[in-house]
């Protein structure tokens, strides 16, 4: 398949920096300039500075761009209140607005020709998914102190032995499901938007992959964001 | 949003999992075998640690189909 055109590794490649043409180069300087990194800090340069130029000076009444933005953090907010409680959503609140958006950003940037998704990387998503793993372990120990451990006992004392090997699967086949869920819906966007563009662009084909790219992407990282909602809930609230 | 819809949209989220938790957990079981049988006791046992957790995987699997089947809010 030929080689997407993205401007970034472009540019640098005419400065003279070893871009990788795989997927993960062999020295560390080609790890640091290959594009899913180059990439996320696109993303991380878009996300500190679109809401500083429009968000402005905070204001008593609201502007547009202050308006906005508030529609959606007050939204999210409520969202995660809901679903985990006054208190744990004001905890974990900066955490998970910060997935919500990066994840969102990341997945639709890729829509655009000469970008990429970071999160078409299964590294990138294996990240955020060992940070929910381990926050999740960290809040339960936070809120339990060392009965935490009851939560992987199961109901009934003499069945330890088979419920407690079970939980513990179960725990870590969520950082498998989670990480391989935004991963594989992100690349096969991707990957469907490069061939059709290849084969058919001048016809359009890819039109119908782009609006459900739109979708997809939307639908995952409101996924994420719900499923770790749903893990740092579990984790707080008392064994069964 | 209506109040129904955002709560289709979460059920949706949450029972988009099932199937995908069910193969993962498979999975991890028995990788977690594997690792046992070949890496830590360098193959004396080695077939029977990869079946035990293969067992414990597909009860970790279907113990998750079970929980998500057996909710009360619905």
């Amino acid at each position: 398949m030929e080689h997407p055109i993205l401007f970034i590794s472009v540019i640098l490649q005419t400065i003279g920096l070893p871009v990788p043409h795989g997927p993960v180069g062999d020295t560390l300087l080609a790890k640091i300039v290959s594009p899913h990194l180059t990439y996320t800090w696109l993303v991380m340069a878009f996300l500190i500075i679109v809401p500083k130029l429009t968000l402005g000076k905070l204001e008593m009444i609201p502007g547009k761009g202050q308006n906005f933005w508030e529609l959606i953090i007050d939204g999210l907010e409520g969202f995660m209140a809901e679903n985990m409680g006054e208190e744990g959503a004001r905890l974990m609140f900066p955490m998970l607005a910060t997935f919500a958006f990066y994840i969102l950003t990341s997945n639709l940037i890729g829509l655009m020709p000469g970008f990429m998704s970071p999160t078409s990387n299964i590294n990138i998503t294996l990240g955020c998914t060992l940070i929910v793993f381990t926050t999740t372990h960290i809040l339960g120990i936070k809120f339990h102190g060392v009965k935490y451990i009851k939560h992987f006992m199961g109901p009934i004392p003499w069945l330890i032995p088979l419920m407690f090997p079970i939980e513990v699967i179960s725990h870590l086949a969520r950082i498998l499901s989670l990480s391989i869920r935004l991963f594989g819906n992100i690349m096969a966007k991707e990957t469907l938007l490069g061939i059709l563009f290849l084969l058919a662009g001048a016809f359009f084909a890819p039109l119908p992959i782009l609006f459900l790219g739109v979708f997809v992407s939307l639908v995952q990282a409101l996924v994420f964001v719900l499923l770790s909602i749903l893990y740092f809930s579990g984790a707080m609230e008392h064994a069964h | 949003m209506s109040n129904s819809r955002k709560e289709i949209m979460k059920l949706l989220g949450d029972f988009s999992t099932i199937g995908l938790t069910l193969a993962a957990s498979v999975f991890v079981g028995v990788g977690i075998g594997y690792l046992l049988d070949h890496k830590v006791f360098k193959g004396k046992t080695a077939p029977w640690l990869t079946l035990i957790f293969l067992g414990f995987g597909i009860a970790a699997g279907f113990k998750n189909l079970y929980m998500l089947a057996k909710r009360k809010d619905l």
